[in-house]
């Protein structure tokens, strides 16, 4: 425990020099301005600024993604109780609720709970991950190939099984990343694989070029395909931000159970941020003592889901930091964020990097206070950064996207393997294949193989070695549960229903 | 005419691409080298068992198409998925202005590339305004190229505007 806070302590030292907390500081204030903006999400921004910052220090561009990424939670709300679209399924809870305050005039208070819940459940979360983290490494660094293993098939599998409303599209979308993959020179080997003898392909396909095709440019022609002459309908923001009395004493017990059910949630490969934001409201609506507000604007919904959504994020970066393991596509953009420094989060990362490591989780504590203050009293920049008309905004992001991918080899044949990403980013949008898949079959992938590899070389070929291994064995079982016994339920209903 | 959500001929498609995918992916990791070593297993066998996999997918997602559907499938209507119809015209300049800087961009530089994709993009979504649109995308492509060259030391093609530019960052 003394361990833990003093290695906080010299994290503290590195988060608060000048130089990191400006990168903190545009890393936070980036977030919450893509957050906001319908179009581009945390994965999306990290992986546009990948190729741009590979020069930079590797601690203050990372507490910058890091800003990035919990800053977009914030964000997000805004636009979510303002606009009634909420930017990520995770946020539908939060639309319920908040655009029917925000329509009777109460958008004030409901910002005001949003920006202050997501405070409180991040910085408890953040606190959260700093005494869990140490306890997880000590466990991992037992971990050998084998256990390796199992983990990124169970992390596979719940990520494209469990989740989501197909099974089997999910799994498509895995193997497909997996395919792209193995694209390359294989590391062991030396082998080329599925390159054709195109020498771009050599070094593999670039994680930036598939998540920039998928998110911007798929995005932007699947809106403009499908939903740019629609106008949209932005509540003013009348009143002011201050809570009620009432306001308060409803909202923090809800932000507290919030954190409670969140956290676990963001830690877990199955959780994603739907599950728990969505049983959060139901909580809040079981033990309202209001319950007949709830769908015309009771604040608990919106101060519930939105803790809920914060915890459940901060929560992500336990398995991340500790195991090496992304449990969301923007998890995965940031462990190549990792990756493009040489830099390979788990136990070992702890170890010979602590001051690195540290240094984050330290700017984590000062990124939830300056987020506090910039979505708060400056809420009314980013309410005006809402109303950028949608043709304006996307071909801004269009040419941001266009660059990062350019930069990368100042090569044209990048261009086009955005494009034809973007064409395959509007497909799955379009017939519902789950992208987080994909993205993780590409990053964690090639991890997995190696460390299959390995495993089978230590035992010299036998197979059995994944069974035998406790750990392991148990990881592969409880895989196979998480797929097979929903599935056998639903059959079983089937047939029910049949009679 | 209007089969129902999971049942249409974009469905099959994409399903048999699925399983076309697999069986490419087959014929190129069979010709892959064995090459074991310590491990018994080389560089062939995930490739193997990831284009297996493609193939069983794609079966799976032909097995639903013929009992009834895709599971869970994406609403075909737009109007039920709170969209509007198909706009060939907005794909069109959005791919067209993609199209376009990936031309221009050796030549005319990555500002010139991008002005012209700032107004495509903007069109493709129903902005009228042709010169305001130019405009910012030059003034866009202008401070990118600035910030990111100088700044990060970024390399980005000068194009036409050399002279203007200078050779920042080249």
């Amino acid at each position: 425990m003394t361990e833990t806070l003093q290695a906080l302590v010299t994290g503290f030292g590195v988060a608060l020099q000048p130089i990191n907390l400006l990168w903190g500081f545009v890393g936070v204030t980036l977030g919450t301005a893509i957050g906001v903006l319908p179009g581009v999400g945390p994965a999306l921004t990290v992986a546009m600024l990948l190729p741009l910052t590979a020069k930079l220090d590797p601690t203050g561009a990372l507490i910058m993604f890091a800003g990035i990424y919990y800053g977009a939670m914030y964000g997000g709300s805004t636009t979510t109780i303002l606009l009634n679209t909420p930017g990520e399924s995770a946020s539908i809870a939060t639309a319920l609720e908040g655009n029917q305050m925000a329509k009777r005039g109460r958008a004030g208070p409901a910002l005001a709970t949003a920006a202050i819940g997501s405070f409180v459940a991040g910085t408890i979360a953040v606190v959260l991950l700093t005494l869990l983290a140490p306890l997880v490494v000590e466990v991992a660094l037992k971990f050998g190939p084998a256990e390796y293993f199992a983990l990124m098939v169970f992390a596979f599998v719940t990520v494209a099984a469990v989740l989501g409303s197909s099974t089997v599209r999910g799994l498509s979308m895995l193997f497909l990343g997996l395919l792209f993959g193995l694209v390359g020179i294989d590391d062991q080997t030396g082998q080329m694989r599925f390159t054709f003898g195109v020498p771009e392909l050599m070094d593999g396909i670039d994680v930036v070029v598939l998540a920039v095709g998928l998110f911007a440019v798929g995005e932007a022609l699947y809106v403009a395909a499908y939903q740019s002459r629609a106008t949209e309908a932005i509540e003013k923001m009348s009143g002011s931000l201050m809570m009620s009395r009432d306001d308060w004493r409803r909202s923090w017990p809800a932000w507290l159970r919030a954190t409670g059910i969140g956290f676990p949630f963001g830690t877990i490969p199955a959780g994603g941020a739907e599950i728990p934001t969505f049983l959060s409201y139901a909580l809040e609506k079981k033990l309202s003592k209001h319950p007949e507000e709830f769908g015309n604007g009771a604040i608990e919904g919106v101060a519930g889901p939105e803790a809920a959504n914060n915890a459940s994020s901060t929560g992500v970066l336990v398995p991340l930091l500790t195991l090496g393991i992304p449990t969301s596509a923007t998890a995965a953009i940031l462990l190549a964020a990792f990756q493009s420094y040489g830099l390979q989060p788990g136990p070992l990362l702890f170890q010979t990097q602590a001051t690195l490591v540290w240094g984050l989780i330290a700017s984590m504590y000062v990124g939830n206070v300056l987020l506090l203050i910039l979505n708060l009293p400056l809420i009314g920049l980013w309410v005006k950064v809402l109303a950028i008309p949608r043709p304006l905004l996307y071909a801004g992001i269009l040419v941001f996207a266009t660059l990062g991918a350019y930069s990368l080899h100042q090569s044209v044949v990048d261009l086009v393997t955005l494009y034809v990403f973007g064409v395959l980013g509007f497909i799955m949008r379009r017939w519902g294949f789950p992208v987080a898949p994909a993205v993780i079959g590409l990053i964690l992938g090639p991890l997995a193989e190696s460390q299959f590899r390995k495993a089978l070389a230590i035992s010299q070929g036998d197979p059995s070695v994944f069974f035998t291994h406790p750990i392991s064995a148990s990881l592969l079982a409880l895989t196979a549960l998480l797929v097979l016994v929903p599935w056998a339920w639903k059959v079983m209903r089937e047939r029910r229903s049949a009679r | 005419m209007a089969a129902a959500p999971g049942r249409s001929r974009a469905v099959l498609v994409l399903s048999l691409g699925v399983l076309a995918l697999g069986i490419g992916a087959t014929v190129v990791a069979l010709n892959l080298p064995e090459a074991g070593g310590y491990a018994r297993i080389g560089p062939n066998f995930v490739p193997k068992v990831v284009a297996g996999g493609l193939i069983l997918l794609g079966l799976w997602l032909l097995a639903e198409y013929f009992t009834g559907g895709w599971r869970e499938a994406v609403p075909d209507d737009p109007a039920a998925r709170g969209e509007h119809a198909f706009l060939w015209p907005a794909f069109a300049w959005v791919t067209a202005g993609l199209m376009l800087q990936m031309a221009l961009i050796h030549n005319a530089g990555f500002v010139l590339a991008a002005m012209v994709l700032f107004a495509c993009v903007a069109r493709g979504f129903g902005s009228t305004r042709i010169a305001r649109d130019l405009a910012f995308g030059l003034v866009l492509g202008l401070a990118v190229f600035l910030f990111f060259v100088r700044f990060l030391n970024v390399n980005l093609p000068a194009g036409w505007l050399l002279p203007i530019l200078g050779g920042a960052g080249l």
